[in-house]
């Protein structure tokens, strides 16, 4: 971008370059992200509308009501449902804009505060299932990532196995072990710390077993750099290198990583927080879904997207931090 | 009406009284009941979204709603309607005018006096389009007049004799609430209503659990209760644990001491388990049945309903995949209706005869999948099926009844869907079978579910003539019987009706709807309330 004979010049560019090359890129990424929620908005919008079903039904109790005309009628002008479809449509974006959600068919009440205490609790779970599945990660492959030998197969298996295994299979398996034989914890997510140890098991076992596999492949590239072998020779202990050298060039693909592994850990939020009987987001949108509770599922799915989107971007401005390569690229 | 019939009616009757002495018999107390303590209920049908059972009016509204708000008139073991809220009642010689003397001395728990004004603004309520009612609406579908007499005076005038009055009081949906509390907003008695039940809503954490304390100045319990005063447990813990593994494991684990929903697998390991005992309350209404669609083809041929009955052999099925804790019905009515007849020899099964009933039809032709055929068009039958209904045994069941219609030519394409889509799927007539439980108090439900008039849809889409049976001279016995308040002439029109809806082909029955409690031993007096089957805690007190 600079010429390269003019030092100085580069010098004293670079930075505000730098800052402008920046900034064009939290606008682009603020940009594309209210692109894809108002596409979110969209697509919920009309896909609940093209499968069966009628939304009034949930406003009534359930599918299968035998209300009064009167009581229909009511409700379907009440709630805007007697407008074409199109202009319902753009009163739902208009409203989405100023941030009003509305308020819930089956629950009659506000959807934004509702939706928004169910997010903290499929936060919590999320992010503790990140963080254990990271601890866990980096200590199995620490631990088992020498020049091959047993403990790396035994290792590398143990991630495999994990990452291969279904979210509702391990659920079951941890509640039979963990609560019905062995007595330890409840099988079901009891509020507090103890309720938290399975669900997030469930969702830490699998990811641990992805992040495993990426961390082995980049440690293994690692050990064959050249500072490796000046650490060595310096005369490094063994883990020195791997803790100081090798973990930070390993992890990199594991923090780029981490943004798919947040969006895995939200839909497999679903299926934890079902079993486990725990409040969220995952259960939210399932009950929401399966009664055409249009409001909830508009807020949950873009919340959800909006959530991955943060994420996303915060995990490729780690990116650029960790590795400013990536910010010239 | 066949000889046989007659005589099965009697056996039937007893059969229903012992299997009902069987299900609300609670275990002899061991001790003296002891006050105190929480019960944590967990269950496994949907959290409502609103605690006023008015509103809509499902069966998760039914199940809480018990604990808190009470009905005019209860239902006894026995099947017979006993006072609650109301002491007595007196119907006009004409049937258009009832009198309810009320009880003088019941207060809510917001502390507004239950009164005959209280009646009134209920059934109101009731019929009110912005309470959005359903289940309660119809019932009080044939009050047109409420008249506050005197204070505990209260007059109902009807459009048209109703029989089935009593039995829809009875119901949970129909429950009375505080006038004071009706006239908040919706959302808000939705989230704290006001009945005078035992126990009073106090907290409800959406998605995890509702709790009830109890309510100390209770004095309206039912005559068929264990005792009188306040409830026996300081409070209930109401959690919502949507899968039935989980709800099971909890069960076992003792962090939840009643659960219900209990599917097979696990009713069947309890009753190895000493810790654990077992409440089987069938729901009241219908039986659990296949609907046979007459209203399009093939079932508009009678004899391609019956080749269908003649081909599919149930009972195997139903003992082996539900492990013996579901009983074959013969019956279109539930086993705890005194109405119900049971018909086993309408329901033989007979390849052969299916075959040449179908060779008869004109299904004649085997296409190259071994399937019937007739003009080119193949014998295939829609079933949609509602995996929020459908429990897996029953999934499995239908995947049996599918090989076993294969037999004898039939294709079976099984649809499973979700709740919605499943309604969507009925509402535009895209099904040949269906099984579509409704539960309601007495047998009035067989008007509801086969006259002809339930063919014509509610302003939903919903129309609960599934079978689309279209008969005047059943429907002249159901409305016939619907105004007959002589209880012995009003069952025989009903066995009449029955026997009509069996001799048809219209319906396959399975079973009774399933209502399986499995709870902790340490739990006393618990039982379920003979109206809906939903569970009552106000006799019930923990043994620890």
């Amino acid at each position: 971008m600079t010429d390269p004979s003019d030092t100085t010049a580069e010098r004293l560019s670079t930075r505000p370059a730098a800052r402008l090359r920046s900034l064009a890129w939290v606008a682009r990424r603020i940009g594309g992200g209210l692109f894809v929620l108002w596409m979110v908005a969209t697509v919920i919008f009309f896909a609940l509308r093209l499968i069966p079903g009628d939304p009034v039904d949930a406003i009534l109790g359930g599918p299968g009501s035998q209300a009064s005309t009167e009581a229909v009628a009511h409700i379907r002008a009440d709630y805007g449902l007697d407008q074409p479809l199109i202009v319902q449509y753009f009163l739902a974006m208009a409203k989405l804009a100023m941030a009003d959600f509305g308020t819930s068919y089956a629950l009659k009440i506000a959807v934004a505060p509702y939706v928004l205490t169910q997010l903290w609790s499929t936060l919590v779970l999320t992010i503790a299932s990140l963080v254990v599945a990271w601890i866990l990660a980096v200590a199995l492959t620490l631990v088992t990532s020498g020049r091959g030998g047993p403990a790396r197969a035994v290792g590398s298996g143990l991630e495999l196995l994990a990452a291969a295994v279904p979210h509702f299979w391990l659920a079951s398996l941890l509640i039979i072990v963990l609560s019905n034989t062995l007595h330890w914890l409840p099988p079901i997510s009891v509020p507090g710390p103890l309720g938290l140890i399975l669900p997030v098991l469930t969702l830490a076992l699998p990811l641990t077993g992805f992040l495993g596999q990426l961390m082995r492949e980049s440690l293994a590239n690692a050990y064959e750099q050249p500072f490796v072998v000046s650490a060595r020779a310096r005369g490094e202990s063994e883990w020195g290198v791997r803790f100081r050298h090798v973990l930070r060039h390993a992890a990199l693909p594991g923090i780029s990583l981490s943004g798919w592994a947040f969006g895995s850990l939200l839909s497999g939020a679903v299926v934890v927080e079902t079993i486990f009987a725990r409040p969220g987001l995952g259960r939210t949108l399932l009950s929401a879904v399966s009664i055409r509770d249009i409001p909830v599922v508009t807020a949950v799915a873009l919340l959800s997207a909006l959530t991955f989107i943060i994420v996303t971007v915060a995990t490729d401005a780690i990116d650029r931090i960790v590795d400013p390569r990536v910010a010239t690229q | 009406m066949s000889a046989p019939r007659i005589l099965l009616l009697p056996l039937a009757i007893a059969a229903t009284a012992a299997l009902l002495a069987g299900c609300t018999a609670t275990p002899e107390p061991a001790a003296e009941p002891i006050s105190g303590g929480t019960l944590v209920y967990a269950t496994g049908d949907a959290e409502p979204g609103c605690l006023d059972p008015h509103v809509g009016g499902n069966y998760p509204q039914a199940l809480i709603s018990t604990q808190y708000i009470e009905s005019l008139v209860s239902k006894n073991a026995d099947g017979e309607i006993i006072p609650w809220l109301a002491t007595e009642w007196t119907e006009s010689a004409d049937g258009l005018t009832w009198d309810f003397t009320l009880r003088d001395d019941v207060t809510f728990t917001d502390g507004t006096a239950f009164d005959a004004d209280a009646v009134k603004t209920n059934i109101e309520h009731l019929k009110d389009p912005n309470t959005a009612s359903s289940t309660g609406y119809l019932a009080v579908g044939k009050i047109d007049g409420i008249d506050a007499v005197a204070a505990n005076q209260v007059r109902f005038t009807l459009s048209a004799p109703d029989s089935a009055l009593l039995e829809s009081l009875s119901q949970p949906w129909v429950g009375i609430q505080s006038p004071t509390a009706l006239e908040r907003d919706q959302a808000t008695n939705c989230e704290s209503p006001i009945g005078t039940g035992p126990f009073i809503v106090t907290e409800w954490v959406k998605q995890q659990s509702i709790t009830l304390e109890r309510n100390e100045n209770y004095n309206s319990a039912p005559d068929d209760a264990e005792h009188s005063g306040p409830a026996l447990l300081d409070s209930l813990e109401w959690r919502f644990i949507p899968d039935a593994a989980t709800r099971y494991a909890a069960l076992q684990s003792g962090d939840v001491d009643v659960i219900d929903n209990a599917q097979p697998n696990n009713i069947s390991s309890a009753e190895s388990d000493p810790a654990t005992a077992e409440l089987n309350a069938p729901r009241p209404g219908a039986s659990n049945r296949l609907e046979l669609n007459s209203g399009k083809a093939p079932f508009d041929d009678e004899r391609v309903r019956e080749a269908f009955i003649r081909a599919v052999d149930v009972s195997p099925g139903i003992d082996s995949l539900f492990f013996g804790t579901a009983e074959r019905s013969y019956s279109v009515l539930s086993s705890v209706e005194p109405d119900g007849v049971s018909m086993p020899d309408a329901f033989t099964v007979d390849p052969d005869a299916a075959n040449a009933l179908l060779d008869d039809a004109g299904w004649d032709m085997i296409d190259s999948d071994g399937y019937r055929t007739k003009d080119g068009v193949r014998l295939t039958l829609d079933f949609p099926i509602s995996t929020n209904q459908s429990i897996p045994a029953e999934q499995s069941l239908f995947e049996q009844i599918q090989a076993s219609a294969k037999d004898v030519g039939f294709e079976v394409n099984l649809k499973p869907t979700d709740l919605s889509s499943w309604y969507g799927a009925l509402f535009t007539n895209e099904y040949n079978l269906v099984s579509a439980p409704y539960t309601k108090v007495g047998p009035d439900v067989l008007r509801i579910l086969y006259h002809s008039d339930s063919i014509i849809p509610a302003p939903s889409g919903y129309y609960a003539n599934l079978a689309q049976l279209s008969d005047p001279a059943l429907d002249e016995i159901l409305t016939t019987a619907s105004q007959t308040s002589d209880a012995a002439e009003r069952a025989a029109l009903y066995e009449e009706a029955q026997s009509i809806i069996i001799d048809g082909y219209y319906v396959l029955p399975l079973y009774d709807q399933q209502n399986h409690y499995l709870y902790s031993t340490s739990v006393e007096g618990f039982r379920a309330l003979p109206t809906v089957s939903a569970p009552t805690f106000y006799d019930a007190w923990l043994n620890d």
